[in-house]
């Protein structure tokens, strides 16, 4: 089982390499920055690769807006979202 | 186009006259905007100009005419189908088992469609496909034509995702797409930001078309539909398979990969409008000037 810390970690490693964001590394990521717009500026397409990143890495699928908005807020918030899901 | 009144009067005219009745007035409305209406002129030209480009004056007028008197008529068509019923007219549909079996493929199905012919008519012709079907489509402020299923006074027959929600719409588009969905959206228009589209080549200039269809087709393996539906005659469309394009995985944020892709709705589209000059009705601006 993942724990919080290793689910953030491998999070921003996936973020950086599956997303091409090629000039961040992980460590300049910040837990509760926010994803989209202003903070990492990912935007809606991100959000397509996202959602299958991380049912990739993490065997968890985001079903719908309403699970997918809460979760996909921050670093912090995915993370929560998908130890919840992994229990 | 038109005013709310004008609107009314041609819904009356369909009420206790039917479709003729309408279509006759339409001749005179139609006329008169095309003389009187810088407006209605101007919205039309960039696709005139391309498609007859050795038409000028009168000549180029009387094309004006005759593209806004086709679009006049789609109008009323789509409110015939609503005041009296989807029989009114026949749909036709080219290409139903190969539709079928891309259903079956089990990813979902993304057909991408454009501002021609009536596509309110084709979308009422995809029951047979047996899935939900959603529509990725915006109202504009100030739309004041309605939509069929509106004059009918019945629910909505497609899901509506609305592209300035929440991530433009994408996870409703993805959710559906996983559920086995049809979700539909329009190829010739971009409703989003500037990273989510790309420029391909059209009727011998350079458009921006959206790619995020193409995108998540790219990531979910779904294959992408072009369709186009046409009016036959006047009381008949139908609805054409034109392309099946399917996408390998494309990672990263390079808007690039995707234009192989795009330029080939883009082709289909054109040779769409070679062959149906007067059904393409994107009034919105499309080319760099």
């Amino acid at each position: 089982m993942n724990t919080n810390l290793d689910i953030k970690t491998k999070l921003k490693q996936v973020l950086v390499e599956e997303l091409n964001l090629e000039d961040l590394t992980p460590a300049q990521i910040d837990d509760d920055e926010a994803l989209f717009g202003e903070g990492l500026g990912l935007d809606s397409l991100d959000a397509v690769e996202l959602v299958v990143v991380v049912q990739k890495h993490f065997g968890v699928e985001i079903k719908d807006m309403e699970e997918g908005r809460p979760a996909l807020q921050s670093i912090n918030t995915l993370a929560a979202f998908i130890e919840e899901k992994q229990k | 186009m038109g005013k709310n009144w004008q609107h009314q009067f041609f819904y009356l005219a369909i009420r206790f006259g039917g479709r003729r009745l309408a279509y006759f007035f339409l001749y005179f409305v139609v006329g008169y905007y095309v003389l009187f209406s810088r407006n209605a002129r101007r919205r039309a030209a960039p696709y005139l100009r391309r498609r007859f480009p050795n038409a000028h004056g009168l000549e180029r007028l009387y094309h004006c005419y005759r593209l806004i008197l086709n679009f006049g008529r789609v109008l009323v068509d789509r409110a015939v189908i609503g005041i009296m019923g989807p029989q009114a007219f026949k749909v036709t549909l080219h290409g139903r088992d190969r539709l079928l079996s891309l259903r079956d493929e089990g990813k979902g199905l993304l057909m991408i469609g454009a501002h021609v012919g009536c596509w309110q008519v084709a979308m009422s012709a995809l029951d047979f496909m047996q899935r939900p079907v959603n529509m990725l489509m915006r109202r504009e402020d100030g739309d004041i034509d309605r939509h069929y299923y509106e004059h009918a006074g019945i629910e909505c027959p497609y899901q509506v995702i609305d592209p300035t929600e929440y991530l433009g719409g994408t996870l409703q588009m993805l959710g559906a797409l996983k559920q086995g969905e049809v979700v539909c959206v329009m190829g010739d228009r971009t409703l989003g930001s500037e990273r989510s589209s790309v420029e391909v080549e059209f009727m011998g200039g350079t458009v921006e078309l959206p790619y995020s269809a193409y995108k998540i087709a790219s990531t979910t393996g779904t294959p992408i539909v072009v369709f186009f539906s046409r009016k036959d005659s006047s009381d008949s469309y139908s609805l054409h398979l034109a392309e099946v394009i399917r996408i390998p995985e494309i990672k990263g944020r390079e808007a690039q990969s995707f234009i192989p892709y795009v330029q080939k709705f883009s082709t289909a589209l054109e040779q769409y409008c070679q062959q149906l000059p007067y059904q393409f009705f994107n009034f919105f601006p499309m080319w760099r000037e």
